[in-house]
């Protein structure tokens, strides 16, 4: 069965998968082009560092859109038919849904593995000054924690109601909301700012995707 | 009326020479009597501060730790846990010489955290609001040891004060990435083992054209002008120069560079690396070492950390490499729980997912 609904959710998500992973392999090699070359100059490492730095922003907001678009496509026929198809098989939701949830989580190794064999390929290329070291494992499976944050977060909200969403959205919209008056009334209370620090600090969900992504640093 | 012109011509003149013969003793009274005033306002200024120093000092608390003193009044600022914390770094750097601070004290006055509130008027000492910290406290009491200055010369060299390492790992690990990153080729040349790049980069050589060491090559001179100076040349005669250093021509870049007054021209490692430098020499030395350090004013400045080291200056620049390798910083930002931590934020959305309520009958 879990083959079936692999197959399923690899037609559905077949593209955003392929695309994904031909952007996790370039990713690494882009930040290290025209860096480190075999010409090595006086001022390579700041560049490189520089380089690559600026470049790796782009792994978790790519780990976080591909979460977000294959946990949308795991979900998106199931709530056009209405859950017909999910309601006539013979297993009960709970599995039904493991069986979803590890359908997605499989495909996702696909750019994971990319975005590891640029990272490999990008280090082995580039002529790495004295005092740099490439990490590309180190890289790579911090991608991986990303990615699949991601995909269990949008998960947990693509499989939901309106009415949690909803919930969860009021919830948002309650601090916020608390925090405007606290600052009209002069009260001193941060409530943004300590939610942020709890979710964005380990050990926060979104720590992950916080800090410095480098393929190649001291 | 002629004749009566010309008398009054006379006596007009008469009296002019009259007044200006009685003015130079005027005006030398005056400045004889303003000197008195100056004298009296000074000697009573002298009085005021006196007598502000013997309140300050009379009737208050006195904190020791070692030889650290501390005159303050009474106040919630944790002072005595600061002094703690502050007098095993205090000895470690200055050794026997910290024995001078029984004779030059901290003198703090705790001041209302609320700015509102008016201050005493007259006092000697440093202000600091009675709600700080332990920790800022500790930092403030690092940053100000009241110890009789270093002199100039090797104050110069080191970039400020001789002053303890607050977070040494820290700093040590700033060091290392200079190293590597420093646009300079004998930092790099220092990072992979010369050490005669590591004196070449921490400015300890004595004879030698600082250009020609520090930025050996013709790129490094270009980026060094068109980083770190572009506006100091970027007027008068000197513009057209820049402007060919930009296009490429060297010889400009290089008189350009030159031309920088002395210690105008950036040194390749900072503060932090001189200061590390300095604080192994003294604790390698033992605890004469900053006096020897002192005592040799006027030697050069590698002589004179060898003399406090206690050891010859290859010797000292060999173990300050082999501690800042080993500060490398820890390159990847991902704490050592971060896996599982993530993984276990993964398993419980998971679970969020399986317990959804689309399927329920309502």
């Amino acid at each position: 069965m879990f083959r079936v609904m692999l197959y399923s959710q690899w037609k559905w998500s077949r593209l955003i998968v392929l695309m994904g992973s031909v952007a996790g392999f370039a990713l690494p090699l882009v930040s290290v082009h025209g860096a480190a070359r075999a010409d090595s100059s006086p001022l390579q490492a700041p560049e490189l560092l520089h380089a690559v730095q600026s470049w790796g922003v782009l792994y978790p907001v790519l780990a976080a859109t591909l979460g977000l678009l294959v946990a949308i496509a795991s979900w998106t026929p199931d709530h056009r038919g209405r859950h017909v198809y999910a309601l006539v098989l013979p297993v009960p939701r709970w599995r039904y849904v493991l069986l979803r949830f590890g359908a997605g989580a499989l495909l996702l190794a696909a750019p994971i593995t990319a975005v590891l064999l640029g990272a490999l390929l990008a280090t082995m290329s580039a002529a790495i000054p004295a005092g740099l070291q490439g990490y590309p494992v180190a890289l790579a499976v911090r991608f991986a924690l990303a990615v699949l944050v991601a995909f269990a977060v949008f998960f947990a909200v693509s499989a939901g109601t309106a009415r949690t969403a909803g919930i969860v959205l009021a919830l948002i919209g309650g601090v916020i909301l608390v925090q405007v008056i606290a600052n009209v009334a002069r009260v001193d209370l941060d409530l943004v700012g300590k939610l942020q620090l709890v979710v964005l600090n380990w050990p926060g969900p979104l720590a992950i995707f916080t800090g410095r992504w480098m393929l190649i640093d001291v | 009326m002629c004749r009566k012109r010309w008398v009054l011509l006379v006596l007009g003149l008469s009296c002019a020479r009259g007044l200006t013969g009685q003015d130079l003793p005027r005006l030398q009274a005056r400045a004889d009597s303003l000197a008195r005033e100056w004298r009296h306002a000074t000697a009573v200024a002298d009085a005021i501060d006196s007598l502000e120093r013997a309140r300050v000092f009379v009737g208050h608390d006195t904190i020791r730790v070692g030889a650290l003193t501390i005159v303050t009044n009474a106040s919630p600022l944790p002072l005595r846990e600061a002094a703690a914390r502050v007098w095993p770094l205090i000895d470690s750097v200055y050794g026997d010489d910290a024995r001078q601070l029984e004779e030059r004290p901290y003198v703090i006055v705790p001041v209302d955290p609320d700015t509102s509130v008016e201050r005493p008027p007259w006092h000697n000492g440093t202000e600091i609001p009675w709600d700080q910290d332990v920790t800022s406290l500790t930092l403030l009491l690092l940053s100000t040891v009241p110890i009789a200055p270093a002199d100039t010369a090797l104050q110069g060299w080191l970039g400020g004060p001789v002053r303890p390492l607050i977070h040494a790992d820290l700093e040590r690990a700033d060091v290392y990435v200079r190293l590597v990153t420093a646009p300079s080729e004998a930092s790099r040349r220092c990072l992979i083992g010369d050490i005669g790049a590591c004196r070449d980069a921490l400015d300890l050589f004595v004879r030698g054209d600082r250009v020609a060491r520090w930025y050996p090559s013709a790129r490094e001179r270009r980026s060094l002008l068109k980083t770190f100076t572009p506006y100091y040349f970027d007027r008068g005669v000197q513009q057209p120069m820049l402007r060919a250093c930009a296009e490429g021509s060297d010889s400009a870049c290089t008189e350009l560079l030159r031309s920088l007054p002395p210690g105008a021209l950036p040194r390749p490692l900072s503060y932090d690396a001189r200061a590390t430098l300095l604080s192994d020499a003294l604790r390698l030395g033992g605890r004469a070492a900053y006096h020897r350090l002192v005592a040799s004013a006027g030697l050069p400045i590698a002589d004179r950390l060898a003399a406090a080291g206690g050891m010859a200056i290859d010797s000292l620049l060999a173990r300050w490499r082999a501690e800042i390798l080993a500060a490398r910083p820890v390159p990847v930002s991902l704490p050592p729980r971060g896996i599982w931590i993530a993984l276990g934020w993964t398993i419980l959305f998971a679970f969020c997912g399986l317990r959804s309520s689309r399927w329920r009958v309502s």
